[in-house]
């Protein structure tokens, strides 16, 4: 029976062939050489017209199962290489595209913050962090605000149900000015990042909250003419190196000259348009120096510093940066959106 | 506010400046003007006409064929208007004109008329409805006027809209400008112009104003002036057009002669006014009180009752309230059309006190809004003055003579030292004296020269936004300029270990963005149930904008479902996301701020398919294990030795879950969410997601661990499979087989469960592959039998677990 001891043998090498197969290249030279009009098995049945009679029956028996078994797991282990990158005639498509795979991204307002964090920690600004959840005295009296003042007004307050004392959703990060300075001697030289609360109806222009990036520097004579230089510098790598700013004055109840700052319109030019309201300006931020009242409110000697703070609204800048219309965008976190930064 | 230049005009020569140079120099001077509007330029091309004669127009039944004087010339005008008419006095644009409001476009986009054939006739210009002028809502009409209107008359002249109006955004502390007057100030010192003298005509006549009313100020610390003059033998009448016109052009409706007066000066000087009607006021006498405790209610002029407070003032007559103070007068003596008597009030009230009534009583008025800002107390004569002459001259009226006036003291200019080094250290400069005496002068704050770089300035009691030398300084900037100042940035980089913020969060996002998540920023503001169901020490607000947002967020759980729910509502239904966000809480024991507790927590959630399409592999969704996949990453990251996850119960809000615990310490929840949770959110499919303590992972995060040397003997790795319950717990298992390798413990995996055929009804088969090591040499035959022997004992013991096979 020398016959069925060849057809185990192909057998036993055919499966250790196909153990081996690693490309599509392998797959088809494994079928040239086995499976084809000319391959091993084919050329086994040749030899079955040389059976004896009475051995035929058994011998085709053993041939056919052969070749479906060969068949079969040609084709599994094809497919486990890859089966359709492999065309029926064995090339690779390469044309197919990888595949896909979840790509993940920062938030563009952890981008843009990032950003401006990185402009003023270049420049020796350290960074610090305070409560969202705030007393009257820190976001508001410390910093100057005496009570029943219209000055108030200009922040619309959320006020936290509480039986002892009067606490609110911080309406700025300038608190953490104050807790800054409380626990620090001058000079210090600070940018304050956080979430602040409006009691503003939501539309595409005002959110009920938003994120601030406060700016403090106090030390001996830091003056307006520092102030204006350092917004300068921050514009120019925040922008680009033309922006022009304006310092326009303005009233905040804790700097004494109070400034807001715009920066010319780079949708128009500054010709005027729909975006800067046909101002040419579109404004960035508020700043001044800070008040002789709020370095009395923290013990720090008015006569000894002087010091400058700003704050900026970091979803603003992300508007103005992208040309983005809704401030809703960006906190529906629609990946479409998500995905464009 | 909205400031009119014709009346700018009165009281300053603003001859040659142009409005664009107005308002940019009242924007650079902190009064930022938010647009301006001139009416001469809007209806230049438009006039009176007369309509001489109306025919029908020849091709359309519709429409007519006027013939229109327009002023000496005769224009032919197809008009389509239902109500014209020969005889009508109307508006008319001619060719070149721009209509401010086309009714057929949807947007109503402005548009210049030319020659036009209309339906075949040639049409020389365009009849207006109100609609069209952008003058109000008509449009079923064309405007037709008195038939006083001249034909030929510039429209805007007609309308006495021949103007430029200003809205300007005012900051709270330039009270000083709310009047014609305060802006006329700051547009007399930004050009360099005169003010133009006028002195105020007035002819007393009669018996004293003593003879015929009293005044008594009883809360003088609520009142610090008082004054007031009466008019009489007054006619309640309209106001002629120029009054009409005046306060029209600046919001104001207008109401008859003598509230016009005294409306007229607050916009023209910044002191509000009240008008009494003196006879129904008894006993002819005000009084200035606070309420006595049987007066809680008082009707004001707009027909309101409203509640009252012991701590408010009252103007009073004897036997009632008649108005309250600084805020609004009282319907009981307010002025008709039969009063002939007329007591106007111009008195000063403290600041805070008009807030705290008008915040109390939800009432702001023109009058409250000045006096919380501030109003010049020795504005009250001057502005009686005024209105005196414009009530005598409008209403026939006769003054009486004398003024009473009631102040608490005199009021004088503040002096306010001034040092011209510190005015050039704030600002950066190195002004000189004689310049700082010229910007501030140019403002009306005059200065002595106490020595050469000492001034002693005396500010005006309009200005009582001003108290300090740092406020005088603000001044000299604000006028001298911003933009003179040269920029300097000298910053010298002392860096501050103090401030020095730790960079993990940012690498968090990191890593977390490079395993294919977004990252979110959601609301923190919440519904309070949802907010109390996760956290009953829930954080809420006395003021929400609405119950959505009533309370602080306890979870970020639902700003990651609401993020699905955005997404799977445009198709996009594979979703990796995470947010780093605080949660708030009231806890008794912490004393930062209040009670109240922030506390840093990073979620993740997955939802959609683990592998998304791919064009050869199979579809797979996202379970509990990608969770934990990312979890454990994120642990690892963080450096933590270890950390155990404890299914617990279910809960409502999830299924499949899983509290973390870290050095005994509950860090964590993860799991899959429950169906009410996200039906709430409209999700329909399943999400993971955990929420862990950030605050208490990072305080336990390992910075650099210390330098292991490599291993220099290698590894054995052995598969083991058991076959044990099916409800014993991995886990447990692997803690087991840990343990009993002791030293030699490298490293251990599932990497097989099965239960089916050949494995006995309430079991399963479980597959661990281990790794296997020691410093000192190559583990041999003996050590790996002998550590399989340990584990078989004590896994069998524990568990009854059967070694099923083992491979090494
Ligand atoms: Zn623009």
């Amino acid at each position: 029976m020398e016959m069925l001891e060849e057809i185990q043998k192909l057998k036993d090498e055919a499966t250790s062939a196909l153990a081996n197969l690693k490309s599509s290249e392998d797959a088809e030279n494994f079928r040239l050489q086995y499976l084809s009009r000319k391959g091993a098995i084919a050329q086994l049945f040749e030899k079955l017209k040389d059976v004896p009679k009475e051995n035929k029956p058994a011998v085709g028996k053993s041939l056919n199962e052969l070749r479906s078994f060969v068949e079969s797991e040609f084709e599994s282990s094809k497919n486990n290489l890859g089966g359709k990158a492999v065309t029926s005639d064995g090339n690779i498509d390469l044309s197919i595209p990888g595949r896909k795979r979840y790509a993940g991204r920062k938030h563009p307002l952890t981008q843009t913050a990032n950003e401006i964090k990185r402009i003023f920690t270049n420049i020796g600004f350290g960074i610090a962090d305070g409560p969202e959840i705030e007393d009257d005295y820190h976001n508001f009296e410390a910093l100057n605000f005496p009570p029943d003042h219209p000055a108030r007004d200009m922040q619309d307050t959320f006020f936290v149900k509480s039986e002892e004392g009067k606490y609110v959703l911080r309406t700025h990060t300038s608190g953490v000015q104050i807790r800054v300075m409380e626990n620090n001697k001058p000079p210090v030289r600070v940018i304050m990042p956080g979430r602040v609360y409006r009691n503003e109806a939501i539309s595409a222009r005002s959110y009920c909250l938003f994120h601030q990036v406060e700016g403090l520097y106090v030390d001996k004579n830091v003056s307006l003419a520092e102030l204006k230089g350092t917004i300068a510098y921050f514009a120019k790598e925040f922008f680009n190196e033309e922006a022009k700013l304006r310092f326009r004055p303005s009233y905040f109840p804790f700097t004494e000259p109070s400034a807001e700052v715009d920066v010319n319109c780079f949708v128009c030019g500054g010709k005027g348009c729909k975006i800067c309201k046909y101002s040419g300006w579109l404004e960035i931020m508020g700043c001044g120096m800070v008040d002789p009242n709020v370095f009395k409110a923290v013990k720090y000697d008015e006569n000894e510093v002087s010091g400058y703070a700003f704050g900026m609204g970091i979803e603003r800048l992300a508007l103005l940066r992208y040309g983005i219309d809704d401030i809703r965008l960006f906190f529906e976190n629609d990946l479409r959106f998500l995905n464009q930064f | 506010m909205k400031i009119s230049r014709k009346w700018l005009q009165q009281l300053v020569d603003l001859s040659g400046v142009k409005d664009d140079d107005i308002a940019s120099r009242l924007t650079m001077l902190g009064l930022e003007v938010e647009s301006y509007e001139n009416f001469a330029a809007k209806y230049e091309g438009f006039v009176v006409g007369a309509v001489l004669e109306v025919a029908k127009h020849p091709n359309a039944d519709k429409l007519k064929l006027c013939q229109v004087d327009v002023g000496g010339e005769t224009k032919s005008i197809v008009c389509g208007a239902p109500n014209v008419a020969a005889g009508q006095k109307v508006p008319v644009g001619l060719v070149g004109a721009t209509v401010p409001h086309n009714q057929h476009d949807p947007e109503g986009k402005p548009f210049q008329l030319t020659m036009a054939k209309i339906r075949g006739v040639e049409s020389e210009g365009m009849i207006c409805s109100a609609n069209e002028l952008g003058l109000g809502d008509d449009r079923s009409g064309i405007m037709v006027f008195d038939d006083a209107a001249v034909q030929g008359t510039p429209l805007s002249d007609y309308l006495g809209l021949n103007d430029t109006v200003f809205e300007i955004s005012l900051t709270p502390n330039r009270a000083d400008c709310l009047s014609h007057l305060g802006v006329a100030r700051e547009l007399a010192s930004a050009f360099s112009k005169k003010f133009i003298p006028r002195r105020v005509k007035i002819t007393e006549d009669g018996p004293s104003i003593t003879e015929s009313a009293k005044v008594e100020v009883t809360a003088q610390d609520l009142c610090p002036r008082y004054s007031a003059r009466l008019i009489r033998g007054v006619k309640v009448a309209p106001s002629p057009k120029w009054l009409k016109d005046a306060l029209e052009s600046v919001g104001i409706r207008s109401i008859n002669n003598v509230v016009d007066a005294t409306n007229f000066v607050m916009m023209e000087l910044g002191q509000p006014l009240h008008a009494f009607d003196l006879k129904r006021i008894t006993g002819h006498k005000l009084i200035v009180r606070r309420p006595k405790e049987d007066e809680t209610k008082f009707t004001t002029l707009d027909g309101k009752e409203r509640i009252i407070s012991p701590d408010m003032v009252m103007i009073c007559d004897k036997e009632k309230i008649v108005a309250i103070g600084g805020v609004m007068g009282g319907i009981n003596s307010e002025i008709s059309d039969n009063t002939t008597e007329v007591l106007v009030e111009s008195a000063n009230f403290t600041a805070s006190s008009v807030r705290r009534t008008s915040k109390a009583l939800g009432l702001s008025t023109e009058a409250s809004y000045r006096f919380e800002r501030g109003v010049d107390p020795n504005l009250t004569i001057r502005a009686l003055d005024r209105v005196g002459e414009i009530i005598a001259e409008t209403s026939g009226g006769k003054l009486a003579p004398g003024i009473i006036d009631i102040a608490a003291m005199k009021f004088l200019p503040k002096r306010v030292e001034l040092h011209v080094d510190h005015v050039n250290r704030l600002l950066g400069t190195r002004l000189a004296t004689g310049e700082i005496i010229r910007v501030l002068e140019s403002i009306e704050i005059p200065c002595d020269k106490k020595s050469e770089t000492v001034l002693f300035c005396s500010v005006p009691t309009f200005r009582g936004d001003i108290e300090r030398d740092v406020d005088l300084i603000e001044e000299v900037g604000r006028v001298y300029g911003y933009e003179q100042i040269a920029d300097s940035f000298q910053t010298r980089l002392n860096f501050d270990t103090r401030f020095r913020e730790s960079t993990v969060l940012d690498e968090l996002r990191d890593l977390l963005a490079g395993a294919g998540f977004h990252e979110i920023i959601t609301n923190s503001l919440q519904p309070a149930d949802i907010a109390g169901f996760h956290d009953p020490a829930s954080v809420t607000l006395a003021n929400p904008i609405s119950e959505d947002m009533a309370a602080m967020r306890t979870t970020l759980l639902p700003g990651a479902l609401q993020t699905i729910s955005v997404n799977l509502a445009h198709g996009q239904k594979d979703v990796k996301l995470f947010e780093i966000g605080r949660v708030y809480r009231v806890m008794d024991d912490q004393q930062v701020v209040g009670r109240f507790r922030e506390s840093a927590r990073i979620s993740m959630a997955i939802s959609g398919t683990a592998d998304p399409m791919s064009f050869d592999r199979k579809e797979s969704k996202f379970d509990i294990f990608d969770l934990k996949t990312d979890i454990e990453r994120l642990l690892a990251f963080l450096k933590l030795d270890s950390w155990d996850f404890i299914s617990y119960d279910t809960t409502k809000e999830y299924e499949q879950s899983l509290k973390l615990f870290v050095n005994g310490m509950e860090l964590g929840l993860a799991g899959r969410v429950g169906k009410a949770a996200l039906q709430r959110m409209s999700v329909d499919q399943d999400v993971y997601f955990a929420e862990l303590d950030l605050t208490s992972l990072l305080a336990l995060r390992k910075s650099t661990n210390r330098y292991r040397s490599l291993p220099k003997f290698p590894f054995a790795s052995i598969d083991l499979s058991f076959i044990v319950s099916d409800q014993t717990p991995a886990a447990n298992l692997m803690d087991t087989l840990r343990a009993a390798a002791g030293d030699m413990f490298r490293d251990i995996s599932v990497f097989d469960i099965y239960s089916g055929e050949g494995i006995p009804d309430g079991k399963k088969s479980i597959a661990f592959s281990m790794a296997l090591g020691s410093e000192e040499r190559t583990l041999n035959d003996g050590d790996i039998a002998g550590f399989i022997e340990k584990a078989e004992k004590e896994l069998n013991q524990k568990f009854s677990a059967e070694l099923r096979k083992q491979k090494s």
